[in-house]
């Protein structure tokens, strides 16, 4: 299998999150897995889907930043001094052992190839999250400020998350998006990044140039290709962005 | 634990197929299975009493510690009842699936859709195979 490699420039929320919606809908009807890599053109929050439009009120350092609302689950992200990275697969079941372990299988290449850049970092092992099924607690507003098993931990006593993904499961594909965190944002200065946590600087084409043959190999790709979005996803993902994710209904429905 | 008595389809929902008032419903509700691999369910969001379902058609979402997932109307037909209880309390569908889990009622206006469902022995064969 090879997969289909997409390289982004920097672009706004809503045109992210739609593209990686245009490609979970390329892979349920039949279309290539797609490894995707991109970036922000400003520091934007995303909210997890289930997640309060007023909870971002809780966060200060980003209220002026523009949202958007993502269809993964999960806590928000402040996306800046970041990688973010999409993988959108066919699927035969959305409950089955691939779905799950894809998350692991990920972040185990990436810290294989942190490692090896002199930046220790494990997976956090708990087998529950530590904040978010409890219905008396209200879990933290941000994702990195969250634990569940298999997110990429470091620093002392592994105490800075410094990357983390959601899916979106649908008939017949997956989506698995997730951020890694190169350096602090003054959007939200409570979060390390690598460059604090490990006094390594990694730039995003960096790490990506690091990371991709790993990271196929976790997919159990032969190899990728570099491509683009073909024209009907251009329209898909123009269609989402427009009635989805630019819209205020999407963004106000929770 | 597969009960025999209920019906199954592909994306992972079990049907209970009665007689009520000179018309069949449908419960509706997802397998221990999908249960079991979905652990730490957070979220659930259910359709409302009144809305038209094709076989198929998305009717609601559910989300675990990280993943949102669909979920599948495996009838065609309108809504007749909710159990809007369930999302609040998310922790006893692992425990209780097949009764207390049931999620919609769904009164069957094309039974051909019944046709695609599966029985018990044929469903835990898929579930072997996904693993």
């Amino acid at each position: 299998m090879r997969l289909r490699l997409i390289v982004d420039p920097p672009a706004r929320g809503t045109w992210n999150m739609a593209v990686d919606e245009a490609l979970l809908e390329s892979a349920a009807c039949g279309g290539p897995a797609t490894l995707r890599f991109y970036q922000w053109s400003e520091p934007t929050l995303s909210l997890g889907y289930f997640q309060a439009l007023a909870d971002r009120d809780q966060h200060p350092a980003s209220r002026s930043c523009p949202l958007v609302r993502r269809a993964s689950g999960g806590g928000a992200i402040l996306h800046d001094r970041e990688l973010t990275y999409s993988i959108a697969m066919p699927l035969a079941s959305r409950f089955g052992r691939a779905a799950d372990s894809l998350y692991t299988r990920v972040h185990q290449s990436l810290l294989e190839t942190l490692a090896g850049e002199g930046v220790r970092a494990t997976l956090f092992g708990g087998t529950h999250a530590s904040h978010g099924a409890s219905a008396v607690a209200a879990p933290p507003l941000l994702c990195f400020q969250r634990r569940s098993a298999g997110d990429v931990v470091a620093g002392v006593q592994a105490a800075d998350k410094i990357a983390g993904s959601a899916q979106r499961r649908q008939r017949g594909a997956l989506l698995q998006h997730g951020s890694i965190l190169l350096a602090r944002s003054n959007r939200a200065p409570e979060l390390s990044g690598i460059a604090e946590v490990a006094g390594v600087a990694l730039s995003p084409h960096t790490l990506m140039d690091l990371w991709t043959p790993r990271l196929l190999a976790a997919l159990g790709a032969e190899g990728a290709d570099i491509s683009s979005l073909s024209a009907d996803e251009q329209k898909l993902a123009a269609g989402f962005e427009r009635d989805r994710f630019a819209s205020s209904e999407w963004e106000n429905r929770r | 634990m597969t009960p025999k008595d209920l019906l199954y389809a592909e994306t992972h929902e079990w049907v209970r197929i009665a007689e009520e008032g000179g018309r069949k419903v449908a419960t509706v509700g997802i397998s221990d299975f999908a249960i079991q691999q979905l652990t730490d369910l957070v979220h659930m969001v259910l359709p409302k009493v009144g809305t038209q379902l094709k076989a198929g058609q998305e009717f609601g979402e559910v989300e675990s510690v990280k993943a949102v997932s669909s979920l599948y109307s495996p009838v065609t037909g309108e809504i007749v009842a909710v159990n809007s209880d369930l999302p609040n309390k998310l922790e006893s569908l692992g425990s209780d699936p097949y009764v207390g889990g049931w999620m919609i009622k769904v009164a069957i206006s094309d039974e051909s859709s019944l046709a695609k469902l599966m029985d018990a022995a044929a469903y835990e064969r898929q579930c072997a195979a996904e693993g």
